[in-house]
């Protein structure tokens, strides 16, 4: 029986023009409704030289459902080379076009000749959501746009972490990923944000080995990318975020990629000295048991999830509750995450579920007896259910509604002191 | 349930005749997936706007609002009764008018067979619960 979804955190699949839009004058040209890119469009960051309201749009209608839209798509891709200025042309297919047949790739294959590239992503709603989708995007860049390179960069890094917009932090984390990986002397390479964009895709095949920062977001590229390109990945599931995590992703890199290991630990060195000067200043709001709650749950997607526990636990040594893992994370990606969660510092598991139905984690939540007031780290959903238990909220996770955030981070040394900044203002406010 | 649709055809093969030009139109009666020419409608004289337009067309200032022409009005009442209209082009004012009585308008030209087919297969889709999908 179908069934409902009560606070849903994730977009369909066509979202991904999210992802196309993170990457510096690449545009989507959608095969939809009308109203699509209006309803998947957050105000999270999202106007500027393209924006949601102004992508090419078919606007298919009933007439096109039942006579087919391809000649409308023909037409809305011809003039988007005519009239918009873009480095890259992304066609992504809504559900309706899908549904009833629309043969989009071949549409799109009679603009091989074009001036700028047009590629093409399914991101029909049924097929997954907007994780799915941005995966979906990469894969037709690495598919249809990119060739092999018998060139190869030395010391050249393509960094891959999670979805951008539908994680709010992605420029800040993706910037701070490039900067830790720069510290090891290796020259990183990501697509997405500022003054990237194609110059950077067309890089993509000379790296030396994909990095992928994500518990599943990106496998499936990394692993494509390997085949046809023959470039080796490390696949690092955590999200670094604080000093433990952070030196022992910096080994891990270091390692994989050949770097001098006293290189590597005189870079570890000089930020964990700073890292814990920090901490040992605010020693005494640590040491202060009233003020920060002692178990935590997470609700977030898998990334923010794993990143966050491990964190919590390992740098400022909290008790973990049951976190909950919310993106739809498929099936076969479940059993390697949840061994993650289990390795913890100072022998510690956390339990974790994979679920997206927000009332069942709610009533989880209310349930579970925190030892005290709960510290509930999760999307904007969560904000209620953690007031009517006294605890202390902090939204990390799509919906985010009551923060803006330009280009913060999370990530690394610097992200984890953020993240103790913003956990420890909402913690001490209530004494307030 | 049986139903009907309008269909603006010169010569009774192609939907080649666009909505303002139509003086007949083609009923159809469609019942499932079968169809057959029902009657002959005649509609408001496709040249009477010449000597009526300028003061009465829609927006143009004479108070109407956006009800659209006295023309079109009087065009798209006489096949109220039908599901869907078929013409090769199909103007903006009478496409609202056509919307606000809930009848899907198909401005496409194509054969009358080839229209008919696909509308009348959509149609026996959607009215069954069936998936559109292909």
């Amino acid at each position: 029986m179908a069934k409902l979804l009560d606070k849903q955190r994730y977009k369909c699949a066509l979202a991904a023009m999210q992802t196309v839009q993170a990457i510096d004058r690449a545009l989507p040209i959608l095969h939809s409704g009308p109203g699509c890119a209006q309803k998947l469009s957050d105000t999270n960051g999202s106007s500027g030289y393209f924006s949601p309201n102004i992508f090419p749009c078919t606007s298919i209608n009933e007439k096109d459902v039942v006579f087919g839209g391809v000649k409308k798509l023909n037409s809305t891709i011809d003039n988007a080379l005519k009239v918009i200025d873009a480095d890259l042309y992304v066609v992504l297919t809504g559900c309706i076009p899908e549904i009833v047949g629309d043969d989009s790739g071949e549409v799109v294959s009679r603009f091989e000749d074009a001036d700028k590239p047009v590629i093409y992503a399914p991101t029909a709603g049924f097929k997954g959501n907007n994780y799915k989708g941005h995966e979906q995007v990469v894969d037709a860049i690495v598919e249809q746009y990119l060739k092999k390179s018998d060139k190869k960069q030395k010391g050249l890094i393509n960094i891959w972490a999670d979805v951008p917009y539908q994680d709010l932090f992605w420029l800040g984390n993706l910037r701070a990923l490039e900067k830790l990986v720069a510290e090891l002397g290796l020259t990183p390479n990501t697509i997405f944000g500022y003054n990237r964009g194609i110059e950077n895709i067309n890089k993509i095949p000379e790296a030396e080995f994909n990095l992928l920062v994500s518990p599943w977001v990106g496998l499936s590229n990394v692993k494509k990318m390997e085949r046809k390109f023959g470039t080796p990945y490390l696949h690092y599931p955590t999200l670094p975020i604080g000093a433990t995590e952070t030196s022992k992703f910096l080994r891990e890199v270091g390692k994989f990629a050949g770097v001098d290991e006293a290189k590597v630990e005189a870079v570890i060195k000089e930020h964990e000295d700073y890292y814990y000067y920090l901490i040992g200043r605010y020693a005494d709001l640590f040491l202060e048991n009233r003020v920060i709650n002692k178990q935590f749950t997470v609700v977030a997607d898998a990334q923010y999830s794993l990143g966050i526990t491990k964190f919590l636990v390992n740098d400022l040594g909290l008790i973990p509750a049951k976190q909950f893992v919310v993106d739809d994370t498929p099936k076969n990606y479940r059993d390697q995450i949840t061994e993650e969660f289990k390795k913890l510092n100072f022998g510690i598991e956390a339990e974790v579920s994979f679920e997206t139905d927000g009332y069942k984690i709610h009533s989880e939540i209310k349930e579970h007896d925190y030892h005290g007031y709960p510290l509930v780290l999760g999307g904007y959903y969560e904000k209620e259910v953690t007031e009517s238990l006294k605890g202390n909220f902090l939204n990390i996770s799509w919906p985010v509604q009551d923060k803006v955030v330009f280009d913060r981070s999370y990530v690394g040394y610097e992200g984890g002191i953020r993240l103790i900044e913003d956990i420890y203002t909402v913690a001490v406010s209530r004494f307030n | 349930m049986a139903y009907y649709i309008a269909i603006g055809s010169s010569d009774g093969i192609n939907t080649d005749l666009k909505f303002g030009e139509v003086e007949k139109f083609l009923i159809y009666k469609v019942e499932g997936t079968d169809y057959e020419l029902y009657e002959k409608r005649e509609v408001a004289d496709a040249d009477g706007c010449a000597a009526k337009c300028g003061d009465k067309n829609g927006c143009s200032g004479s108070g109407h609002g956006c009800g659209g022409g006295e023309e079109v009005a009087a065009k798209v009442t006489a096949i109220e009764d039908c599901r869907a209209v078929v013409c090769k082009k199909i103007g903006f004012q009478a496409q609202k008018q056509f919307e606000k009585r809930a009848i899907s308008v198909f401005d496409i030209e194509t054969t009358i067979t080839d229209a008919l087919d696909k509308i009348a297969g959509y149609y026996n889709k959607i009215d069954n619960n069936r998936s559109l999908r292909t």
